[in-house]
């Protein structure tokens, strides 16, 4: 019964535990790969990243967390915001970001694609 | 003293406004510095005029560097200005796929050679880019002890192709400037420029294109 209930409790956690957050934003303003320089090298500077990713088609900055790692909203909108952009609308989603660009690639609003 | 010439600003204006009804929107990227806590090496190394700029940006919309720039007029010696430069953002439009910006940016140091003494160079730039379309103007003054080769320019073109953020986007531009005496008084520039993440490549030909006058231009851009 100690085994089922171990078991039980493992497989809830499980997905909680190993879930994937990212942080996406849709941002105003992003025209050049050479100008928007700034907010990848940022992004990439935090503690708190896996991963990151911009696309000047789409408008869409994403920050993929390291397990276990927080970020606020407000944290994210500012580096985006001292690079010289406009936030419009800030998510949590629970894919990577190799899914968000691979989503985008699909559905043809990646740039180049 | 060499004479002075000038050409109208009329046919700048009119260039301009040439330019601007041929396009739907307006375009991309002429950025003066790079982000916050960032260093940005500029360079331009044409016949008529040869620049270099690292400017170090402290905070967004200001950077403070050192420029060095090399220019004759008709029938003059090369003067050189060596000073320090400062650039501010004065106001940005953050638009759904497309981006504004009015700049300031000028020199204070001193000029050696033709014309010698103190020498200041301010000048306003507006541009409007997308990812396809871009559009600039500039106005500069350029002055030291008798000396006067203040310019005026307007920039616009087009990209071949939207490229994704780690790509290199091919562009086709067009200057045309006037400086005052210089020869010649309006100086067209197509060009091809190249843009990524890491670097902004430019290369052009000045008028005329053929004979002794061939006059090719190469524009760099680098932010660490």
């Amino acid at each position: 019964m100690k085994k089922l209930l171990i078991t039980l409790m493992l497989t809830v956690m499980a997905p909680a535990a190993f879930a994937v957050t990212t942080l996406k934003a849709e941002v105003n303003g992003m025209v050049c790969a050479f100008c928007a320089k700034g907010i990848e090298k940022k992004l990439k500077a935090l503690p708190e990243g896996q991963a990151a990713f911009v696309d000047l088609k789409s408008r869409v900055v994403a920050f993929q967390l390291k397990d276990g790692q927080t970020l606020t909203d407000e944290t994210f909108n500012k580096v985006i915001q001292d690079a010289g952009y406009s936030v419009t609308k800030v998510e949590r989603v629970s894919q990577t970001v190799a899914e968000i660009q691979a989503q985008l690639a699909k559905s043809g609003k990646e740039g180049g694609k | 003293m060499p004479k002075q010439h000038t050409v109208a600003p009329f046919s700048v204006f009119s260039l301009g406004a040439f330019f601007l009804s041929q396009l739907v929107f307006p375009v991309h990227a002429a950025a003066l510095m790079g982000f916050e806590d960032s260093a940005m090496l500029m360079t331009e190394i044409g016949r008529y005029n040869q620049e270099w700029m690292l400017n170090y940006s402290p905070a967004l919309g200001q950077a403070i560097g050192v420029e060095q720039m090399r220019m004759s007029g008709k029938g003059e010696h090369a003067t050189t200005i060596t000073g320090i430069n400062y650039t501010g953002l004065i106001k940005r439009w953050n638009l759904p796929s497309a981006q504004a910006n009015i700049w300031f940016n000028g020199s204070v140091g001193e000029a050696k050679g033709q014309y010698d003494g103190f020498a200041y160079t301010p000048s306003v730039q507006f541009d409007m880019e997308s990812t396809r379309l871009y559009f600039l103007a500039k106005a500069r003054m350029i002055r030291a002890p008798g000396m006067n080769y203040d310019t005026a320019a307007v920039q616009s073109g087009f990209s071949f192709y939207e490229a994704g953020f780690d790509e290199t986007q091919p562009w086709f531009v067009i200057e045309a400037k006037t400086m005052r005496n210089n020869d010649p008084g309006l100086q067209v520039t197509p060009a091809l420029r190249l843009i990524n993440k890491n670097y902004f490549l430019e290369f052009g030909v000045t008028n005329p294109w053929q004979g002794e006058g061939f006059a090719p231009r190469l524009n760099a851009m680098f932010v660490f």
